[in-house]
């Protein structure tokens, strides 16, 4: 089979040429660094139906009739350029001026030339990226691509953003892209340890050439089985030839809280806990006015100091290229305890040995060190669930007790100080927990490749590359035995190894010629061998001897111990091909196949093959649009299709297993995994059809997508009766159906060019939806939707019809003005009222309010409804970017909406218990005569589940999720290159930025982009960079 | 030169294909699980198997995504907070156990629905054993000898779990005749394979009188069967316990003390009330109690150490503190902080139980039956049987242990057998308290013939109880923030879970929920 497919490829490159005619010329079309153009045009002059296209290391060879005096050569991107003939056999040009917009794209395996791409592919240039301050690189393709939603959730360093690439291609598979650098595809989910650390961050941002994002079938079915949610290919800078070009980016910031919770002031506090207290005929539980604390300070850092530097070194000759940085990042969280800490160092070699073979590689080696916090939706300690409760009449420190902090008589919780009750909610003292406990993770990760590349014939190259990721990551984790998480166990130690071992092989066969001048073909050949590793071990220890040992587990410090461990491997063996076909850069077509073997599936069905199917047409190069060149120089049409397919289903989810599972001591095994060897592919089937459009030599761009993705065996853990007892109550199972569709409009238009004075901006817009087709069981709601998370599970539902994990609970309609009952509407419009004296329904009467009607209920079962989608329907950003003389402005303005958020964490705010609440509370109801905002009922003193429903999400707190923000500003000045040689550098630049400067939304949260499934849920607020930095070049 | 190269490149991109093989990529097995269908493939893999099961009872896995994440439900410790906080005797201080407490749960809250969610789970690990066990002693891997003593374990465990959420979700034995009323279903097949989901998703709720007869003949092969003797393991006398208890609540008095008698030789109790929380794996009254290790417990968020005594989310109800019947000098009522064997501590004034110390840990163990529980329900039997002699006798064998002069505090003879069943049923509150005893009382004493009680009883509010609230002297009159819940109430029961109604078109919802 392989050795058929070669000897076919050997077959092509033995067709010879076809040429016939009177006079011949050859030649070679470069750019103005001397780099061949691939696909240039070379028309006669006197005759413009003879023509050729440059050759992909850009020779040509035309043959012309005699009468024809001048060959006209014209790139996109490049102003046309006319050579007069004489009596040359050859001739050789430089194309120059224009900007050079049509560059090579990379594509799955190869590149291609960008007007020679009928799929949809989103690019990114690295200088993007240059200067920003971010945790993670994918952090910052927010806003820069249509399709792509990317979104920061929280403040915390070390969580990598949510991104979706057309929406969420799965429910209980995985929803994250592919991240591909340099041909690896790489671990990109948290790397383990006790504080987050997401793969994403280790790559240095500024080792970034470009970043493109591949959206439809077309271009992602290359990548089979792995491309159901998007891919991002990712390039590396690569040394060029030339002299050494050393550049030095430096920066420094400071990180604070984009926003803070309104919280009560002492006063208020009193008023509030007391009203709770004596509405229900209790004693005062507030007392004390001495202090007048906002524990927020206590978790949060307002003035956190980040810094990033980076020096790189690159050049070459014809022979040898190369590429090396290092870089240093060190940044402080705004969450206290938080911080990252990177050093990396990145070479990329290549080495020309003879004319037609290269040798090369790359070489990355990174430590990224975290340390982090419990941030828990629901623990105690999580910092931003604790500081919103704390009691803000009682201190953080005291003296008087034996930590210095205030912390109550048994150490068991905050102090209550002068309050009659032990705080509510059992909380900690979070600066002590804070100050004392410690979560970390260091990654220590190799990335290599090496690559052997042969031009083994003319328009054949065949390429060797394996690479490897070898990401390791150790964690530590310290609870102080005293008070906080570590107290229900005297204290805890625990050390951590996470091993991640990940190979890839390629065989690569790439071939392109051009037939009879006008016959563009390439092929696209190999093979991909892929197998991982993943295993990791811990060692704990509680009863600790003492809280001295706090650094390391140290043997015999401890009275407890234990231990644990597990490994999983993967592997996937690839068979590629892709074919790509252009008559005369007016017709195309491209169609791939892969077929994949997964060993995550059984062995009947672990083999699948996934096609991909392109066609366009690129009108404006038709003859009948010759005289409109001068203003449109672009327009075509795509059409795509395919079926890729998504693995991310857990190690071996077709097996029936046990798991170890101990009584005591005892060893013990039970079943853990209900097996079902029929589990097959998740399928996608992906179509797009796109229009490109390019006008004034390109000087205002106009692209429009259509896509749909039917995604069709879903993979989903089929609920399953609970009295059965199956393990988890779930099996996985083919089953259900979605849709996504939607619109994508990006437009690029360069307002001013001149050469003192540039203005482009840039607009992407995605209109999209989403709908569950069919779901197992018959049909049945899936309550929970796709979230174990049990903050976020009880709010949402997958229900036919509706989109993915739907806000799902019970229609809030408001407060009795006759008693402050709050107000519910059941599904069949009648109204009733939660009585707090009783904790029960009765019916509501809007006539009669005073009166209990009669006894009712608001059921779980038959009163909930949907209360909105989760997914934004409209996203998209507006770039700016502006140079004028020495000055540089550049702006990424985005926008997001059409969702819904329940705002858990404002339910959280109107606490019963004694805590503390958010000002909202203030509007509560008090008496007939006073009767509040009309929304916030009667305080009742320990009525919080009834009073606030908090196992159910309510309209009550169902919020517009919409937003526009200021995501980037940055002012630069470069240096005159005058002033520049003086200061003996090459060039200097710069600048001030501000990060997420400006929200504006109605969100009364802090912020509407911190929801995960559609639930807001004590997240730590997103971060507001200011900061300031140098370019140097040498 | 060239073509040599040519043909190298060629030699490794074949190399490269070839050297990594469809074999070593693709056939790979897990590392960290054994196939379910070896589970009973050699004497030591069945015996894990046993143990596995237990596992269920012990950790359960509530909603965890770790198999062995659970919050002790069933038998770990959920039976016990769940079983007192739906009672008026305790306090839920906190919001942990709030929605149980004031009776606001609905078909979606975790407390109901993991109990139900979990002993079925454990339900299943119990029919898979039945299974597998016979297979392997039809194999010849074990001797039917060792074979019949973990069937009958197993079928204990089936039993007692399916007793246990019949008491929760379903109507008393005695509410219709023959208890013809809806109960849960009894699961008596292992469920691995889509053909048994399909078979067993048919069956819906069997009748309270079936569930009751199935446990009974459960427990009657678990006591012919079984050879353990081990206190946390299912043994013989456990199964016989057990139906003491089963009978007690069928109101079949006779079989109450046929069964009792069988026992009754075979334990004692310590002369101390505090001994068998004390060593709660070493006395002479524990007959069954669940084993928790240091390194496998029910966690910070249920442990009975950690939620009664480390995290004081629950107290004492002055209700019960302050009881006239409860002397002020009963042994169980004793305080010292130098004593481990006392039974209540204080802490800001309010009451909390010793029962559970192990706060670093959580090593004490559960405590399913005991023998006191053999004594009063013998005691109720006679009692109602109106022999008054010998009730007397068995309830003064449990109460005189914790008096501070049993010559002159013992009770010497009551007027009527109502009297006396009243005083053994305040026993039981006192004695049981905080080990999940109470609601079962309430739930087998409606529309009870002498000491009925009406749904559930008003409690004290939610929250923090003044120290005032506790002192001795007068009966607690109120405040009850928490008001009570009538018998025919649909809140008497839990409601079906929400998930078991959605994949199991066979089950009906309780009513009006």
């Amino acid at each position: 089979m392989k050795m058929t497919r070669l000897l076919l490829l050997v077959g092509m490159i033995c067709t010879s040429l076809a040429v016939f005619g009177q006079r011949t010329i050859t030649g070679k079309v470069v750019d103005d660094n001397g780099e061949g153009l691939i696909g240039a045009t070379v028309i006669a002059k006197e005759a413009p139906t003879i023509g050729t296209i440059t050759d992909f290391d850009g020779t040509y060879k035309i043959t012309i009739p005699g009468e024809v005096t001048a060959l006209v050569f014209s790139y996109t991107g490049f102003s046309s350029e006319e050579l007069a003939i004489g009596n040359a056999t050859t001739l050789d040009v430089t194309m120059t001026g224009g900007v050079y917009l049509d560059e090579m794209v990379i594509v799955g395996y190869g590149s291609q030339r960008k007007s020679d791409i009928t799929s949809s592919i989103s690019t990114v240039n690295g200088d993007d990226l240059r200067g920003l301050i971010t945790p993670t690189f994918a952090d910052q393709l927010a806003g820069r691509a249509a399709g792509v939603q990317v979104t920061t959730q929280n403040g915390i360093l070390g969580e990598g953003p949510r991104v979706r690439i057309r929406g969420i291609a799965s429910v209980n598979s995985g929803t994250d892209p592919l991240y591909v650098i340099d041909g690896m595809p790489v671990y990109s989910g948290d790397l383990g340890g006790y504080a987050s650390a997401s793969g994403l961050g280790d790559l240095n941002p500024s080792d970034i050439e470009s970043m493109e994002v591949l959206k439809d079938g077309a271009a992602t079915a290359i990548y089979g089985s792995r491309a159901a949610n998007g891919v991002i290919l990712i390039t590396t800078k690569k040394g060029k030839e030339g002299k050494a070009v050393v550049t030095l980016n430096s920066v420094f910031g400071v990180a604070s809280p984009v926003n803070r919770f309104d919280l009560l002031k002492t006063a208020d506090f009193i008023t509030i806990s007391n009203e709770k207290r004596t509405n229900r005929g209790q004693d005062p539980w507030a007392i004390g006015n001495t202090y007048d604390t906002d524990w927020q300070d206590a978790v949060l850092n307002n003035n956190a100091f980040q810094m990033d530097h980076n020096l790189s070194i690159s050049g070459g000759t014809d022979k040898t290229k190369y590429y090396f940085s290092t870089a240093y990042a060190n940044q402080d969280g705004i969450a206290k305890s938080n911080s990252m800490d990177r050093i990396s160092i990145r070479t990329n070699l290549e080495h020309k040995l003879t004319k037609w073979f290269a040798l090369g590689g790359g070489l990355s080696i990174s430590r990224t060190a975290y340390t982090g916090l419990n941030t828990g939706a629901n623990s105690l300690s999580g910092n931003v669930f604790n500081a919103i409760r704390q009691l803000p009449n009682t201190p953080i420190l005291n003296p008087d007790h034996p930590t210095g902090y205030n912390i109550s008589e048994n150490n068991a919780v905050v102090g209550q100080w002068d309050n009659t009750d032990p705080v509510g909610d059992n909380i900690s003292n979070v600066a002590y927990v804070l100050e004392k406990n410690v979560f970390e993770s260091t990654i220590q990760r190799t990335m290599a490749n090496v690559f052997a590349s042969a031009d083994i014939v003319k328009g054949l190259n065949y390429r060797f590359q394996a690479s490897v990721d070898n990401p390791n990551t150790g964690g530590f984790l310290y609870w102080d035995p005293i008070h906080g998480d570590g107290s229900g166990s005297n204290g805890r130690l625990q050390n951590s190894t996470d091993e991640l071992l990940r190979w890839n092989i390629q065989n690569i066969l790439n071939y392109n010629t051009i037939i009879g001048g006008k016959h563009s073909l390439g092929i696209t050949a190999g093979t991909e061998h892929q197998k991982e590793r993943n295993s990791n071990f811990f060692a704990v220890g509680t009863d600790l001897l003492n809280e001295f040992y706090n650094q390391n587990i140290v043997s015999n410090a401890y009275a407890i111990q234990e231990s644990g461990g597990g490994a999983t491997e993967v592997g996937i063996i690839s068979y590629l091909s892709r074919v790509n076909y252009n008559y005369d850069q007016r017709y195309f077509v491209q169609a791939s196949v892969r077929r994949d073997g997964i060993s995550k599936l059984s062995p009947d069905n672990r083999w699948n093959s996934f096609t991909g199917f392109s066609v366009g047409w690129n009108i404006s190069n038709e003859s009948f649009m010759a005289n409109m060149s001068d203003v449109v120089s672009l327009f075509k049409l795509r059409y795509s299709f395919s079926s890729v397919g998504n693995t991310e289903i857990g190690s071996y989810p077709y097996l029936g297993l046990s798991g170890a599972s101990p009584y005591g001591s005892q060893n013990g095994i039970a079943f853990s995994q209900f097996g079902n060897d029929a589990l097959t592919w998740e399928t996608s089937a992906k179509s797009d059809f796109g229009i490109d459009l390019g006008l004034y030599e390109n000087r205002f761009n106009f692209t429009f997508d259509y896509f749909k993705n039917d995604i069709d065996n879903l993979v989903f853990s089929e609920p399953v009766a609970p009295s059965l007892g199956v393990p988890f109550n779930r099996i996985n199972k083919n089953i259900g159906k979605s849709i996504n569709e939607g619109f994508e409009f990006g437009i690029n238009y360069d307002v001013i060019r001149s050469s003192k004075f540039t203005w482009n901006v840039g607009a992407n817009l995605t209109l999209m939806s989403n709908e569950i087709v069919a779901l197992p069981n018959g049909g049945a709601d899936i309550i929970g939707g796709s979230s174990t998370n049990t903050s976020i599970a009880p709010n949402i539902i997958i229900r036919e019809g509706e989109s993915m994990n739907s806000l799902y609970g019970f229609q809030y309609w408001g407060v009795n003005p006759a008693n402050g009952n709050p107000v519910y509407i059941k599904a069949n419009g009648t109204l009733v009222q939660g009585d707090v004296v009783t904790s029960r329904y009765y019916l509501f009467d809007e006539a009669n309010p005073s009166v209990l009607g009669e006894s009712s209920t608001l059921s779980a079962a038959d009163d909930k409804v949907i209360l909105g989608n989760t997914l934004p329907t409209y996203f998209g950003g507006l770039i700016s970017k502006l140079t004028y003389k020495n000055l540089d402005l550049n702006m990424v303005v985005r926008f997001s909406g059409g969702n819904k958020i329940f705002n858990s964490t404002r339910r959280g705010l109107f606490n019963q218990n004694l805590n503390n609440n958010g000002t909202e509370i203030l509007g509560r109801w008090q008496s007939p005569e006073n009767p509040g905002d009309g929304v916030t009922p009667i305080l009742w003193a320990s009525s919080n589940t009834f009073l606030n429903l908090t196992s159910d999400a309510t309209t009550r707190f169902v919020e517009d999720a919409d937003f526009i923000k200021l995501d980037n500003l940055s002012i630069g000045y470069n240096l005159p290159s005058v002033s520049a040689k003086r200061l003996g550098i090459a060039k200097l630049r710069v600048f001030v930025q501000g990060q997420n400067l400006l929200v504006i939304s109605k969100y009364k949260g802090l912020d509407p982009e911190m929801e995960t499934s559609g639930v807001d849920i004590n997240g730590t607020p997103r971060a507001r960079v200011l900061s300031f930095g140098l370019n140097v070049g040498f | 030169m060239n073509n040599i190269l040519k043909y190298f490149a060629l030699v490794v991109f074949l190399v490269g294909i070839n050297s990594c093989s469809e074999k070593d990529i693709l056939d790979l097995t897990p590392i960290n699980n054994i196939s379910v269908d070896a589970s009973f493939s050699s004497p030591s893999l069945i015996e894990s198997s046993i143990n596995g099961m237990y596992n269920a009872a012990a950790i359960g896995q509530y909603n965890s995504t770790n198999i062995n994440g659970g919050r002790g439900y069933i038998w770990g410790s959920a039976f016990v907070q769940q079983g007192d906080n739906r009672g008026e005797d305790v306090v839920n201080t906190a919001t942990f156990y709030q929605l149980t407490y004031t009776a606001t749960y609905n078909p979606n809250t975790a407390n109901n629905v993991y109990y139900w969610i979990d002993g079925y789970r454990l339900i299943n690990r119990a029919n898979l054993v039945i299974e597998g066990v016979t297979q392997a002693v039809a194999d010849g891997i074990i001797t039917s000898e060792v074979g019949d003593d973990y069937i009958g374990q197993a079928k204990f465990m089936r039993a007692i779990t399916h007793f246990e959420l019949v008491n929760f979700f379903a109507r008393p034995y005695n509410e219709t005749a023959g208890a013809s009323h809806p109960g849960v279903p009894y699961r008596e097949t292992g469920v691995n394979t889509q053909g048994e989901i399909d078979s067993e998703i048919l069956k819906g709720r069997n009748t309270v009188g079936e569930v009751y007869q199935k446990v009974l003949a459960d427990l009657d092969d678990a006591e012919a069967n079984i050879t353990n003797t081990t206190l946390t393991k299912a043994s013989r006398n456990a199964a016989i316990a057990f139906k003491t208890r089963v009978y007690l609540h069928m109101r079949d008095w006779d079989k109450v003390i046929t069964e009792g008698k069988k026992v009754e030789t075979e334990y004692a109790l310590e002369s101390d009330p505090g001994a068998p929380f004390l060593n709660s794996y070493n006395n002479t009254e524990s007959i069954f109690s669940i084993l928790q290790a240091e390194t496998l417990n029910p966690g910070v968020n249920a442990a009975l150490a950690s939620q009664y005594k480390r995290r004081t989310l629950v107290c004492i109800s002055p209700i019960i503190w302050r009881d006239l019947d409860w002397l002020v000098d009963d042994k169980r009522r004793l305080d010292d902080p130098a004593n481990p064997a006392s039974l209540v501590f204080t802490t800001s004034g309010r009451k909390y139980t010793n029962k559970y110390k192990d706060v670093v840990s959580y090593t004490d163990a559960a405590p399913v039956i005991r023998f006191a529980e053999i004594l009063l329900n013998m005691a109720e039997a006679y009692a109602r049987k109106s022999d008054l002699v010998n009730g007397l006798s068995y309830l003064n064998q449990v109460r005189d242990r914790s008096l501070a002069d049993p010559s002159t505090q013992s009770y010497t003879g009551f007027g009527s057998a109502s009297d006396l069943v009243g005083a053994i049923l305040k026993e039981r509150r006192i004695e049981f308290l905080m080990e999940g005893r109470r609601w079962s009382d309430i739930h087998r004493l409606q529309k009870d013939d002498l000491h009925p009680i009406d749904g559930i009883p008003a409690k004290v509010a939610n929250g923090n109880p003044a120290a005032a609230a506790f002192e001795l002297g007068t009966p607690y009159t109120g405040p009850f923030g928490v008001d009570a819940i009538p018998g025919n109430d649909f809140r008497f029961l839990w409601p079906i879970p929400q998930d078991e109604l959605n994949s199991n078109p066979n089950i009906d919802q309780n009513p009006e929920w």
